[in-house]
C-alpha cells in the first residue's frame, strides 16, 4: 500500500479500428498492492484499454511503460512475461481440459527430460487453489463440470501460477451470486495485500467503494478523472460515466394500465424456474431484477417456449395456454428480444430488411413465397418508427452500432404486434443516446396496451421504467415492489437477503 | 456487402467459365459442337441433381457424406425390385427412389433428433447405405432393361437428352426456392445464425429434416437416371460422386460454414467442371489429369474470393 | 498464510469430490476403454464360436494387416484434436506408395525409399497447413481440392500401372523382429510415442488448447497458425510411415488404395473417441479403434457372415457407437 510508484503506467493511448476512435488520449496507471477501479458505460473503452495492457491489441499512439522500461507488447505472452495476466469477463479457459492444465497450459513445469512434470503441475496447482481458499476444487476435474465462480477462480489461479504483479480482473462479478462475490473480493484483498496490483473493471458502484482505492472513469473513449475513493461519492462517479445528471435518463411515461394479459402461477423448469406467479396487465411495464443466475432469463425463456414449463399454469387474456416453441408462443402474442443480441437476436450477417421481416415471413407471404415489396415497405416503416440509423434496408445488420441492432431485434418483434413484449437487457452495450431512444419505444408501447416485462441488471433502469418490480433470486421470486415503494436498498435486499432462505427450502 | 462479394464471386465464376470454353474450342474442334455439348450435360445431370440438393445442406451449414452411397443402394434396389421382386418397372424405380428418400430422411433424424454432427453422421450412413447395396447385390448385376427405359438416359426430348431437361427444371425449381420463398429464406437464416433462427420462431430442426431428406431424394433420382444411362446396375454406383457435387456446390460460391450460396453459383461451378473434363481429354489430356486440375481450380477459385472479400470492407 | 475471513462451507458438487485413480482413469479415458472392452468381448464371444478365429495366422492378419491404417489414424486424430479434418489422406498415401516403390525398383538406396514417403508427405501436408492457417480456407475444402490432385496425379502419372519386382530387402511388412510382424510392432511403438507425445509436451498439449478453444488459445499466448501448419506436416510424416507399411505388404505396389480409406481412417479417430468438434481424443483411442474395425471385419468372416454384408454390419456398428457417445455426452450436459 505505500508504495506509490506506478508498476504500469500508459501515457496517451489512442487506438482506432476501421477509422473510428474508440481510445482517445488515456492516461492510466497502476501502482503494486492497489486495486484500481476502471469504471466507464459499455463502449466507453474499458475493454479495449485492458486489452492493450494485456498484450492483444497494440496501441496507435502513447507510451506504456511497465517497471519503468517502455514496452511494446505484441501479443499476450510479452505481457505475461512482465508480470501482467488477465482475468477476461468471457473467461476464456478450455472446458475439456482439467483444472490443473487450464492453469499451467502453456506455462507447464517441466522435468530435466524437458517433458511436462504432471505431478508437479498437480501440486502447484492444489498450493494454487488451496491459497485462494478453494479445497474444494479438485485440480482433476474436467472444467466444464465448474461453476462460473469455480471457474473464476481457476483464471485468477492460472495468473497467480504466472506470478502476475498486475492482474486484471473484467467484470468478475457480473455472473456470480451474492455468497460469491463476497469470496471473490476476499481474495481480492488478500492479492493486495501481497502487493499484487489490481485493475478493477466494473460498474457496479458498491464494490467499487469497497474494494477500491483509486477509480479512473472513461467515456466515450476518453479520460474524465481518477480519484482516490475516498474524494468521490456514488452520485458524482456516475454523472462522471454517463456526462449528465442521471435523472433525465429514464423518461417515464404515464400509461393506464389494464386488465390482466399475462398471467403466470406456479410456473416451474428445472432447478431455475421455481414456483414462479405473477400478473401482467396491459400498459404495465413489470421489472425483473436480480443477480445473473438468479433465474431471469430462464423464466423468460420458459415463458417463450424455448425451455418449456415442466409444471405450473400460464394463461394468456384468461386463456390457459401451453407453450411449447417460440413458434407458439409468437403466435399466442408473446414477444423476446433476447439477452445476447449478437447471438441470440439477429443474423448479423443478412440485410436489415430480411431481419425486420424474420418473425413475421408467413404473414408477409403469398404461399411459399415472400412479398419483396411489402417487406421492404414494413422494414422502412421500421427503420423510420424507431430512427434506426443506417445506410439502407439492404445494409447488413452486423455493420450497424449496438444500440441500433438492438432497435433492430426490437423492431422484428414490433412486428409480430404482441401483447407481451419480454425484454432482456434491452440496453446492454447500448450507448447513452440510443439507450433513451429505447427508453421512449418502450413508453410508447406500453401507451399502446403493449405489456412489457423488463429484464435488467441495471438497478436505476428497473427502478426508473418499471411501474411494478419483482426480485428474482434463486429461481424463485423473493420480492415484489410497487414503483412507489421501490428504492435501490428494498430492491437490492430482496436480491440477496431471500437466497439462503430458498435454497434451504428447496433442498 | 454480402450481396456484392457474392455477385462478385459468380461474376468471376462465370468469366472463368468464358475463358475455359474459349480456350477449349481452340484446343480442339470437337468440342464447341452443339453435339458434344449436349453430350456433356447428359453426363454432368446425376452431380447436378446431387448438387442442387447439397448447395441447401450446406447453405445451413450441413454436409451430406452419404449422398454417393444412397445413389447407389437406390440403384442396386432398382434392378432388384424388378428383376427379383417382380415389380413393374416404374413402381421399382419409385420404391427405389422411395427408399433413398427415407434413407435420407434417416440421416436428418439422426442429425436433428440426436444432434450428431452433420459430418459424422453422413460419413457413418455413407458405410453402412453402401454395405446395403454390397449386401443386397452380392455383386450380382441386374441388365436387360426394357427399350423404353433407356428414354430417360439415353435418348433425347426436343433434341435435348431427356435428364438434361429434368435438371434444368430442378435447376430453375430450386433457385426459386432458395431465392424468393420463406424456405430459402430459412436456409439461409440457420445458416448464418441458428441460434438466431431459433429465437425468431422459425422451424430449424423441420428445415433440415426436409433438406437431408431431399438429398436423398435428389440421390436417388439421380440413380435412376445413372441406370437407364449405363444400362445396369451395381453396387459401387455413385462411389465418390458426394465429392464432385461438393466441388461443384463450393466452387460456386456456396459458404462452407453456411449461409451464402446460390443454385446459379452451383450451376456454373458444375458446367465449369465438366468442360474442365471433357475438353482437357479431347485435346488429349488423359482423364486424370482433368481430375488434378479441378482439385487445383478448387483451392485457387475460393483462395482468389478469400483475397477478394477480405480487400472488401468487412467489418 | 493470513487469517482468513470465516466463509460459509460451500456445498461439494457430484464431479467435484477428489477423484480416485480408477476414477480419474474412467472420466479421461471412457472412450478407450469402451473400445477395448469391445474387443476383449468380440474376441470371446468369436472365439467360442470358432477357435480357429486366434490362431496365429488370424491374429497376423488382424494386427498387422490393417497396422497402417492405424499409423495414418494417429496424424488424423492429432488433425481432429486440432479442430480440423483431412479428406486427402487416403490419396496421399496412394500417392507415396507410388514414389516409393518406384525409388526402390530404381535402384536407390532402400533407406531412401522408405525416407522419401514421410518427407514427400510432410511437405505436401505442409502446404495443405498453410493455405488452412494463412490463407484461411476451411481444411476440409483444402483437402477436398487435395484429394483430386493427388488422385488425379498418381493415375494420370503412373497409368494405373503396377509396380513389381520389388527388392525383397524393401517389404519390412513382411518381417518380423523377436517373432512379432514388423508392422504390429511399429503400430504400437508409434501410438505409445504419440501418445506420450500429446500428453506430456507443451507442443502436444496445445492442440488440445487450439481444438478446445481457439480464442482462449490466443489468449494464453500459443501461436496458432504456426502450430497448424506444423501439425499439419506430423500427420503427413504420419500418413509416409503409414505408406511404408501399406506399400511393403505385398510383392506389388498397386496404384489404387482401398476405396474411402480416407473416410476409415477418419472414422477409426472418431470411434476411439477423438471428438469431431476438436480439443478431445487421444491416440490410443484411434488404434484401438482400427483394431477394433478389423478385428470385427475378420470375426464377421468367422462366423460366416457373408463378405458382402461386411460393410453394411460394420456402417450399422459405427453408426450405433456414434449414437451412444452423442447420447453419453447430452447425458453429461
Amino acid at each position: 500500500m505505500s508504495d506509490t510508484t506506478p508498476y504500469v503506467s500508459l501515457k496517451g493511448m489512442s487506438k482506432s479500428f476501421i477509422g473510428i476512435k474508440v481510445l482517445k488520449d488515456v492516461d492510466f496507471d497502476v501502482r503494486p498492492g492497489e486495486v484500481h477501479a476502471l469504471l466507464g458505460e459499455n463502449g466507453a473503452g474499458k475493454s479495449t484499454l485492458i486489452k492493450m495492457m494485456s498484450g492483444l491489441y497494440t496501441p496507435d499512439a502513447g507510451t506504456f511503460t511497465v517497471g519503468g522500461e517502455e514496452v511494446k507488447f505484441s501479443s499476450t505472452r510479452d505481457a505475461a512475461a512482465k508480470g501482467i495476466a488477465t482475468v477476461y469477463q468471457e473467461l476464456l479457459l478450455f472446458p475439456e481440459l482439467s483444472v490443473a492444465e487450464n492453469v499451467f497450459l502453456g506455462n507447464y513445469p517441466r522435468t530435466a527430460a524437458g517433458i511436462i512434470d504432471w505431478a508437479e503441475v498437480r501440486r502447484r496447482t492444489r498450493d494454487l487453489l488451496d491459497q485462494l481458499d478453494s479445497p474444494e476444487l479438485d485440480g482433476d476435474a474436467k472444467v466444464l463440470t465448474l461453476s462460473v465462480a469455480q471457474r473464476q477462480r481457476v483464471e485468477i489461479a492460472k495468473a497467480l501460477s504466472k506470478d502476475a504483479r498486475i492482474l486484471i480482473m473484467d467484470e468478475p462479478t457480473a455472473s456470480l451470486v451474492e455468497s460469491d462475490v463476497q469470496r471473490l473480493m476476499e481474495v481480492v484483498r488478500q492479492l493486495r495485500a501481497r502487493g499484487v496490483g489490481i485493475v478493477y473493471v466494473s460498474h457496479r458502484l458498491p464494490e467499487i467503494f469497497a474494494l477500491a482505492d483509486r477509480v479512473t472513469v472513461l467515456r466515450d473513449g476518453a479520460h474524465v478523472a481518477t480519484r482516490n475513493i475516498e474524494e468521490v461519492d456514488e452520485q458524482q462517479l456516475v454523472s462522471m460515466m454517463v456526462g449528465r445528471p442521471i435523472d433525465s435518463l429514464f423518461p417515464k411515461a404515464e400509461a393506464k394500465i389494464g386488465e390482466p394479459v399475462l398471467e403466470v402461477k406456479s410456473l416451474n423448469h428445472g432447478r431455475q424456474v421455481r414456483d414462479i406467479s405473477f400478473t401482467l396487465r396491459r400498459g404495465e411495464i413489470l421489472g425483473i431484477a436480480g443477480l445473473v443466475g438468479s433465474g431471469r432469463t430462464e423464466l423468460a425463456l420458459t415463458l417463450f417456449g424455448m425451455t418449456p414449463a415442466t409444471s405450473g399454469e400460464i394463461l394468456m387474456e384468461g386463456r390457459p395456454v401451453r407453450i411449447t416453441s417460440p413458434r407458439q408462443a409468437r403466435d399466442l402474442g408473446i414477444a423476446y428480444v433476447p439477452e445476447d443480441r449478437g447471438l441470440q437476436g439477429l443474423v448479423k450477417a443478412m440485410a436489415i430488411r430480411k431481419n425486420v421481416s424474420m418473425a413475421t415471413m408467413e404473414r408477409l407471404s403469398s404461399g411459399i413465397f415472400i412479398k419483396a415489396g411489402a417487406e421492404a415497405r414494413r422494414a422502412l416503416e421500421a427503420v423510420k418508427r424507431l430512427s434506426i440509423r443506417c445506410r439502407d434496408i439492404a445494409q447488413p445488420v452486423g455493420e450497424l452500432s449496438g444500440g441500433n441492432q438492438q432497435k433492430v431485434v426490437i423492431a422484428k418483434w414490433l412486428e409480430t404486434v404482441p401483447k407481451v413484449l419480454i425484454l432482456d437487457e434491452p440496453t446492454r452495450g447500448v450507448d447513452v443516446g440510443a439507450k433513451a431512444e429505447i427508453h421512449t419505444i418502450m413508453g410508447e408501447l406500453v401507451k399502446q396496451g403493449v405489456a412489457i416485462l423488463m429484464i435488467s441488471s441495471e438497478l436505476p433502469e428497473v427502478l426508473g421504467m418499471s411501474d411494478r418490480i419483482l426480485v428474482m433470486s434463486g429461481g424463485g421470486i423473493t420480492g415484489e415492489i410497487d414503483r412507489t415503494e421501490a428504492t435501490p436498498e428494498r430492491v437490492g435486499a430482496a436480491m440477496t437477503a431471500h437466497r439462503n432462505g430458498i435454497e434451504e427450502a428447496v433442498r | 456487402m454480402a450481396l456484392r462479394s457474392l455477385i462478385r464471386h459468380e461474376t468471376f465464376l462465370a468469366l472463368l467459365l468464358v475463358i475455359v470454353l474459349f480456350v477449349l474450342s481452340q484446343q480442339s474442334d470437337r468440342f464447341f459442337t452443339v453435339g458434344n455439348l449436349l453430350n456433356q450435360g447428359r453426363l454432368m445431370t446425376e452431380v447436378g441433381l446431387i448438387a442442387i440438393a447439397m448447395t441447401f445442406v450446406i447453405a445451413t451449414g450441413g454436409i451430406d457424406l452419404s449422398v454417393g452411397s444412397i445413389l447407389g443402394l437406390s440403384a442396386i434396389l432398382t434392378g432388384v425390385f424388378w428383376q427379383n421382386a417382380g415389380l413393374p418397372l416404374p413402381f421399382a424405380a419409385a420404391g427405389a427412389i422411395a427408399v433413398g428418400t427415407l434413407a435420407g430422411f434417416a440421416n436428418g433424424v439422426i442429425i436433428t433428433r440426436f444432434r450428431v454432427p452433420p459430418l459424422i453422421a453422413t460419413l457413418a450412413t455413407l458405410a453402412l447405405y453402401r454395405g446395403l447395396a454390397e449386401g443386397i447385390s452380392q455383386a450380382r448385376s441386374v441388365r436387360g432393361y426394357p427399350e423404353w427405359f433407356y428414354l430417360l438416359g439415353q435418348r433425347d426430348v426436343l433434341g435435348v437428352p431427356t435428364q438434361l431437361w429434368i435438371l434444368i427444371l430442378a435447376a430453375v425449381v430450386a433457385s426459386i426456392i432458395l431465392a424468393y420463398t420463406t424456405w430459402g429464406r430459412t436456409v439461409y437464416a440457420v445458416g448464418s445464425n441458428e441460434v438466431a433462427s431459433r429465437f425468431s420462431g422459425l422451424a430449424v430442426e423441420k428445415t433440415k429434416l426436409a433438406l437431408y431428406t431431399a438429398s436423398g431424394f435428389a440421390a436417388s433420382v439421380a440413380a435412376v437416371i445413372f441406370v437407364s444411362r449405363v444400362s445396369t446396375t451395381r453396387s459401387d454406383m455413385g462411389s465418390g460422386i458426394e465429392l464432385d457435387a461438393i466441388t461443384a456446390v463450393v466452387l460456386g460460391g456456396t459458404s462452407i460454414f453456411g449461409g451464402r450460396g446460390t443454385i446459379v453459383g452451383t450451376m456454373i461451378g458444375l458446367c465449369l467442371i465438366q468442360a474442365l473434363k471433357n475438353g482437357l481429354s479431347l485435346a488429349g489430356v488423359k482423364g486424370d489429369g482433368t481430375i488434378m486440375l479441378i482439385g487445383a481450380v478448387l483451392i485457387l477459385a475460393i483462395l482468389a474470393s478469400n483475397l477478394f472479400e477480405r480487400s472488401g470492407t468487412r467489418t | 498464510m493470513t487469517a482468513m475471513v470465516d466463509l460459509p462451507p460451500v456445498r461439494s458438487r457430484t464431479g467435484l469430490q477428489r477423484q480416485g485413480f480408477i476414477r480419474r482413469l474412467f472420466s479421461e479415458y471412457g472412450q478407450e476403454i469402451i473400445v477395448l472392452s469391445a474387443i476383449l468381448v468380440l474376441f470371446v464371444v468369436v472365439t467360442l464360436i470358432n477357435p480357429r478365429f486366434i490362431s496365429a495366422n488370424n491374429l497376423t492378419t488382424i494386427f498387422s494387416g490393417n497396422a497402417y491404417i492405424a499409423v495414418a489414424a494417429i496424424g488424423m486424430a492429432m488433425i481432429i484434436v486440432t479442430g480440423h479434418i483431412d479428406v486427402s489422406v487416403g490419396a496421399l498415401i496412394g500417392v507415396l506408395a507410388t514414389i516409393s516403390g518406384t525409388l526402390a525398383v530404381a535402384g536407390y538406396p532402400i533407406w531412401f525409399a522408405w525416407l522419401a514417403p514421410v518427407v514427400v508427405g510432410m511437405a505436401i501436408n505442409a502446404v495443405i497447413g498453410i493455405l488452412v492457417a494463412y490463407a484461411r480456407i476451411p481444411s476440409i475444402v483444402v483437402t477436398l481440392g487435395a484429394l483430386s490432385i493427388l488422385r488425379g496425379g498418381l493415375i494420370s502419372v503412373t497409368g494405373g500401372t503396377w509396380i513389381t519386382d520389388l527388392p525383397p530387402d524393401f517389404l519390412i511388412a513382411q518381417k518380423r523382429l523377436l517373432g512379432f510382424p514388423v508392422p504390429l510392432l511399429v503400430m504400437v511403438a508409434l501410438t505409445v510415442l504419440a501418445a506420450l507425445w500429446m500428453r506430456y509436451t507443451a507442443f502436444g498439449r496445445s492442440l488440445y488448447a487450439i481444438g478446445g478453444n481457439a480464442e482462449a488459445a490466443l489468449a494464453t499466448g500459443i501461436p496458432i497458425a504456426r502450430r497448424t501448419v506444423a501439425v499439419f506436416a506430423i500427420h503427413g510424416a504420419f500418413a509416409g510411415l503409414a505408406t511404408i507399411l501399406f506399400a511393403t505388404q505385398l510383392q506389388v505396389i498397386q496404384s489404387t488404395v482401398p476405396p474411402n480409406l480416407e473416410l476409415t481412417v477418419i472414422t477409426a479417430a472418431v470411434i476411439g473417441g477423438v471428438s469431431i468438434l476438436g480439443g478431445t481424443g487421444t491416440v490410443i483411442g484411434s488404434t484401438l479403434a482400427t483394431i477394433l474395425f478389423a478385428t470385427i471385419g475378420s470375426a464377421l468372416i468367422f462366423v460366416n457372415v457373408s463378405a458382402y454384408w461386411l460393410r453394411a454390419v460394420i456402417g450399422l456398428l459405427i453408426l450405433a457407437t456414434v449414437l451412444a457417445d452423442m447420447l453419453r455426452r447430452r447425458g453429461r450436459g
